[in-house]
């Protein structure tokens, strides 16, 4: 792409570019608070150990915030993918650290299966009404590739 | 007995998915207390639940169930398709349950 023609897209991009980064800030900040979540819920023995449980109310919020404010910009059926995606691969990798927890080859072989199924089903649902919404886009987007290409 | 609270526990994250989308972004009161309600709940099970399973693992379960329980329900009751693409996620997500189960490792 040319400078010129890069400097007039990224001019008229910018204000959706900004609030599009803060809306996957928050959406990532919410799947680490989802982490917090499922490791404090874990350590609250089924609510008997205080600290624990007033962390797991806290994280409970706050990953609640933080999507529902992503959710205002990103499509939810990507939202919900990364976010239950992050949430649960955090779970996997930091139980073992925080907890008397191993992971095996044959569980996180298993794990990533689910979480793989999670992640793809999650993203079924953009098929609905977005992929009407977004169709023109990639389409566009790929014209213009194109005629960057003819350029070069 | 773990199963059981996990059961419980997906069966209120359902609830939760269903009431957060009657709550259109938290304005109706009413779905919004449901949908909280629900996640309450859900947490406390899922908390009794994980007494017995892994963090890492009785996390993925509930999570990923629940997704499964969701898509069947939506196509059921709430006239969403099940198209190949839902179904290749609900096979990965039992298939991945089975193998945990019969791996030893659930």
């Amino acid at each position: 792409m040319s400078n010129a023609a890069q400097n007039t897209a990224t001019a008229t991009a910018a204000t959706t570019k900004n609030s599009s980064t803060n809306a996957w800030l928050s959406l990532l900040l919410a799947g680490v608070f989802e982490i917090g979540y499922a490791l404090a819920v874990g350590g609250s023995e089924g609510f008997t150990v205080l600290t624990w449980s007033l962390v797991a109310v806290v994280f409970f919020l706050l990953t609640l915030y933080a999507l529902s404010l992503a959710l205002r910009t990103i499509d939810v059926s990507i939202g919900y993918a990364v976010w239950a995606g992050i949430g649960a691969v955090g779970a996997a990798v930091l139980g073992p650290l925080f907890f008397d927890e191993t992971l095996t080859v044959a569980k996180g072989v298993w794990l990533a299966v689910i979480i793989v199924g999670v992640i793809w089903l999650k993203l079924a649902d953009r098929t609905k009404p977005a992929a009407e919404a977004v169709a023109p886009a990639p389409s566009a987007g790929r014209l213009a590739d194109r005629a960057d290409a003819v350029r070069a | 007995m773990h199963w059981l609270y996990l059961a419980v526990a997906v069966a209120f994250e359902i609830l939760v998915a269903i009431a957060a989308g009657k709550a259109e972004g938290f304005k109706n009161r009413k779905w919004t207390s449901i949908t909280l309600a629900s996640g309450a709940a859900a947490t406390f099970f899922l908390s009794k639940a994980l007494l017995t399973f892994d963090v890492g693992v009785g996390y993925a379960l509930w999570t990923s169930v629940a997704g499964v329980g969701i898509t069947v329900l939506g196509a059921l009751f709430f006239g969403q398709r099940l198209n190949l693409h839902k179904a290749i996620g609900i096979v990965l997500v039992i298939g991945g349950v089975v193998g945990l189960q019969l791996s030893g490792s659930a």
